[in-house]
């Protein structure tokens, strides 16, 4: 790793930027899985008792606006200069957690529907303005060479920390956390804001060393491209097949108690490692390997998960599920959110950063996301069995594992039949 | 999942198609604490502790592979075990035939037993030769085919070992999802029946690949040894790499991590190389 020879030298300027990359993306990740993936349906469902079909709506509208709030906030950065100006970034960072902290504190006092969109418009605001500034983070802080393995501690840090605590996935407990840990991130942001040190301009020039990403030379990629909107769709498959599956199991005592909200310490740690191992796994890949193998290693991984929950619930609905079921599901959340963090970032250069993370993260993660959210509550609302439901994920999962190669094939073939081997 | 239930599985699988039982309807218990007062189908006891109580009345066939079955109440088929403690308490009954194969059998005066069957397999007493023989002759085997690739086809073991020693971390990362992912789906082959001869033949390939990689491990230490032969030296590298992890196994968790590790990073390198026809080059990254 290109950190260990910084260290060597002692050249603490690019540390000071790892650790504050790290810091920034694995709390702003922690608080979006906790806080607003799981603590967003109990504050609709429990706190304001809307039905599941409701929520799911409302979901879906945060996710769109989040979305288009996200491609424009990436749009104006990079059109403003502001994905190059750290400053600018760090300003914009704190206006978004400053709004979140609001947001978080007032969330368990939410009561009605009217509320309650009103909190998911301001939170798609921040959400969506916060995607294109944390993400773009990577040109400023992290060398190419160790984008991989630092993508992998973000991911397996945020998971292991969110697999431990809280416990319960209510929104009081969730909000109690985020709340006492933004307060410092406020306060630190605020004064990075307004005032001026030689650290941070250091920082902030760290981007044109660092600013062009893996998949962008020699050749940069363009947003119109067919690699960059391929990628899209494939990493939207992928946060859509893991959300669509995941929401139905944690709504399943059977599942949910032996594994993620077990009573036992030893369960929840054996969880929690686990993310961490896949992360550093798919660090290691994604630095040694071409991106396809990755995206073959989750597809695979999510197919045979799928394929052993449908199993169980077939033939052992009432026995102890083994820990193998949900280590599987952990070792391809983690591997593909360490691809999330690092694949845009690595698809772009400082002067389109901003557009390909917002359209990166925005769809592939927010939209699918939220939308297989949505159908996930649909599915539960009108009665979908969990084993017809974990069957479709099944068949979805299939056909990206399977479709993959052949696609790969055939880009192969149509390249030799082109008449350029050598490519 | 103890890996050395895993041949046990495949065989009471086996044992269980052969028997005409529906597979469909089985149930592996791999671990915990169970108490069965209600079961239709096969049972397999895993690495579990499995009580059939009192007044409890479950049907067969059952198959201790692991773990412990204790039996109170009845069981009104037959009863196979393979390893693990089964135990028949005092008026406790298996309706069926059960057949002793090995494992540590507690049969009550009590117990009421309708035909029991036992299948001598291995002699009981102790015997160092016999515990040590196919070790060495592992060992033996192992440094021959080393001896003989270091001769006839050099490069392939250089590319395997030059992969060990130069991309360990990767080596290692990908021997581990391999064997994780792939025994997974071996074992659950296994449960569809049909398709038990794949699994017994990827579980093969596996174990030969791990083999692979222990030569090539021999290979690198063998280098060390600084011998004109090279043949010569890859066989004793080889036998002094299982020697170590014979060693280094007795440890409790570190040794055991270390073998798994060794053992890991030589399967992850033999694919990484494919089986050493090639060299791993990882991609090129900028500064």
């Amino acid at each position: 790793m290109k950190l260990f020879e910084l260290v060597r030298e002692r050249q603490w300027t690019p540390v000071t930027g790892y650790l504050i990359y790290i810091a920034a993306l694995t709390a702003g990740y922690y608080y979006n899985l906790t806080f607003v993936q799981l603590g967003l349906i109990d504050l609709g469902t429990r706190n304001v008792g809307m039905a599941p079909g409701d929520v799911s709506v409302v979901m879906g509208a945060l996710a769109l606006f989040t979305l288009v709030v996200a491609v424009v906030s990436g749009i104006v950065m990079d059109r403003r200069g502001w994905s190059t100006d750290l400053i600018v970034k760090f300003r914009l960072l704190f206006v978004v957690i400053a709004v979140q902290l609001a947001l978080t504190i007032v969330a368990p006092s939410v009561s009605t529907s009217e509320q309650f969109v009103g909190w998911v418009v301001v939170t798609s605001l921040t959400l969506g303005l916060g995607i294109p500034v944390t993400f773009s983070f990577m040109i400023d802080f992290i060398p190419v060479r160790d984008r991989g393995y630092v993508a992998a501690i973000v991911a397996g840090l945020s998971f292991f920390v969110a697999a431990l605590y809280p416990v319960e996935w209510r929104i009081e407990e969730f909000s109690a956390v985020m709340a006492i840990a933004m307060v410092p991130a406020v306060l630190v942001l605020g004064v990075l804001s307004v005032k001026r040190f030689a650290i941070v301009d250091a920082l902030a020039r760290q981007h044109e060393q660092f600013g062009v990403g893996r998949f962008c030379r020699p050749e940069a990629v363009r947003t119109t491209s067919v690699t960059f909107w391929g990628l899209v769709v494939l990493m939207f498959g992928v946060f859509f097949i893991d959300s669509l599956g995941f929401l139905r199991i944690i709504e399943t005592p059977i599942y949910i108690y032996t594994s993620w909200q077990s009573p036992e310490l030893d369960t929840r740690l054996f969880i929690a490692v686990m993310h961490v191992v896949g992360a550093l796994a798919a660090g290691v890949l994604y630095t040694n390997f071409d991106r396809k193998w990755l995206f073959l290693w989750v597809f695979g991984l999510f197919a045979f998960t799928h394929l052993q929950y449908v199993f169980h619930l077939r033939f052992g609905p009432d026995s102890t599920p083994p820990l193998l079921l949900p280590m599987f599901y952990v070792l391809a959340v983690s591997f593909y959110t360490t691809l999330n963090f690092a694949l845009w970032p690595d698809l772009s250069t400082p002067e389109t950063v901003g557009t390909h993370t917002a359209l990166g993260v925005g769809i592939a993660g927010w939209l699918a996301t939220f939308a297989s959210t949505a159908l996930a509550l649909y599915s539960e609302g009108v009665g979908l069995s969990l084993l017809a439901h974990l069957r479709y994920v099944n068949a979805l999962a299939l056909l990206f594992a399977v479709s993959l190669p052949v696609l790969l094939y055939v880009h192969r073939a149509s390249v030799l039949a082109r008449g350029d081997p050598a490519s | 999942m103890n890996l050395e239930l895993i041949p046990l599985l495949i065989i009471a699988l086996l044992m269980l198609s052969v028997g005409g039982a529906e597979v469909e309807t089985a149930e592996f218990i791999m671990e915990g604490d169970h108490e069965m007062t209600d079961h239709r189908g096969a049972l397999i006891v895993g690495d579990a502790t499995v009580t059939v109580p009192v007044d409890a009345d479950i049907p067969g066939p059952v198959f201790v592979i692991g773990g412990e079955l204790t039996v109170e109440g009845s069981v009104t088929g037959d009863v196979t075990q393979l390893s693990g403690v089964l135990v028949v308490e005092d008026d406790a009954a298996i309706d069926g035939e059960l057949l002793y194969v090995a494992g540590t059998e507690r049969l009550a005066e009590g117990a009421l037993i309708a035909d029991r069957t036992t299948v001598d397999v291995t002699p009981a007493e102790p015997d160092p030769v016999a515990a040590y023989a196919p070790i060495v002759l592992t060992a033996l085997l192992l440094a021959l085919v080393g001896a003989v690739l270091t001769r006839r086809r050099p490069t392939l073991l250089e590319n395997v070992a030059t992969a060990t020693r130069e991309h360990a971390v990767v080596s290692l990362t990908v021997g581990g999802l391999l064997f994780v992912t792939f025994l997974s789906v071996f074992v659950f082959m296994a449960f569809t029946l049909v398709l038990i001869p794949v699994s017994i033949l990827g579980l093969l390939v596996g174990l030969l690949t791990i083999a692979y990689g222990v030569i090539a491990w021999g290979y690198l230490v063998g280098q060390r040894l600084n011998l004109s032969e090279g043949g010569v030296a890859t066989a004793i590298g080889v036998v002094l790499v299982v020697v170590l992890l014979q060693v280094v196994g007795r440890i409790p968790i570190v040794g055991d991590l270390l073998v798994v590790g060794v053992l890991l990073s030589g399967l992850g390198a033999v694919v990484l190389t494919f089986y050493g026809l090639r060299q791993f080059e990882p991609v090129r990254l900028p500064e």
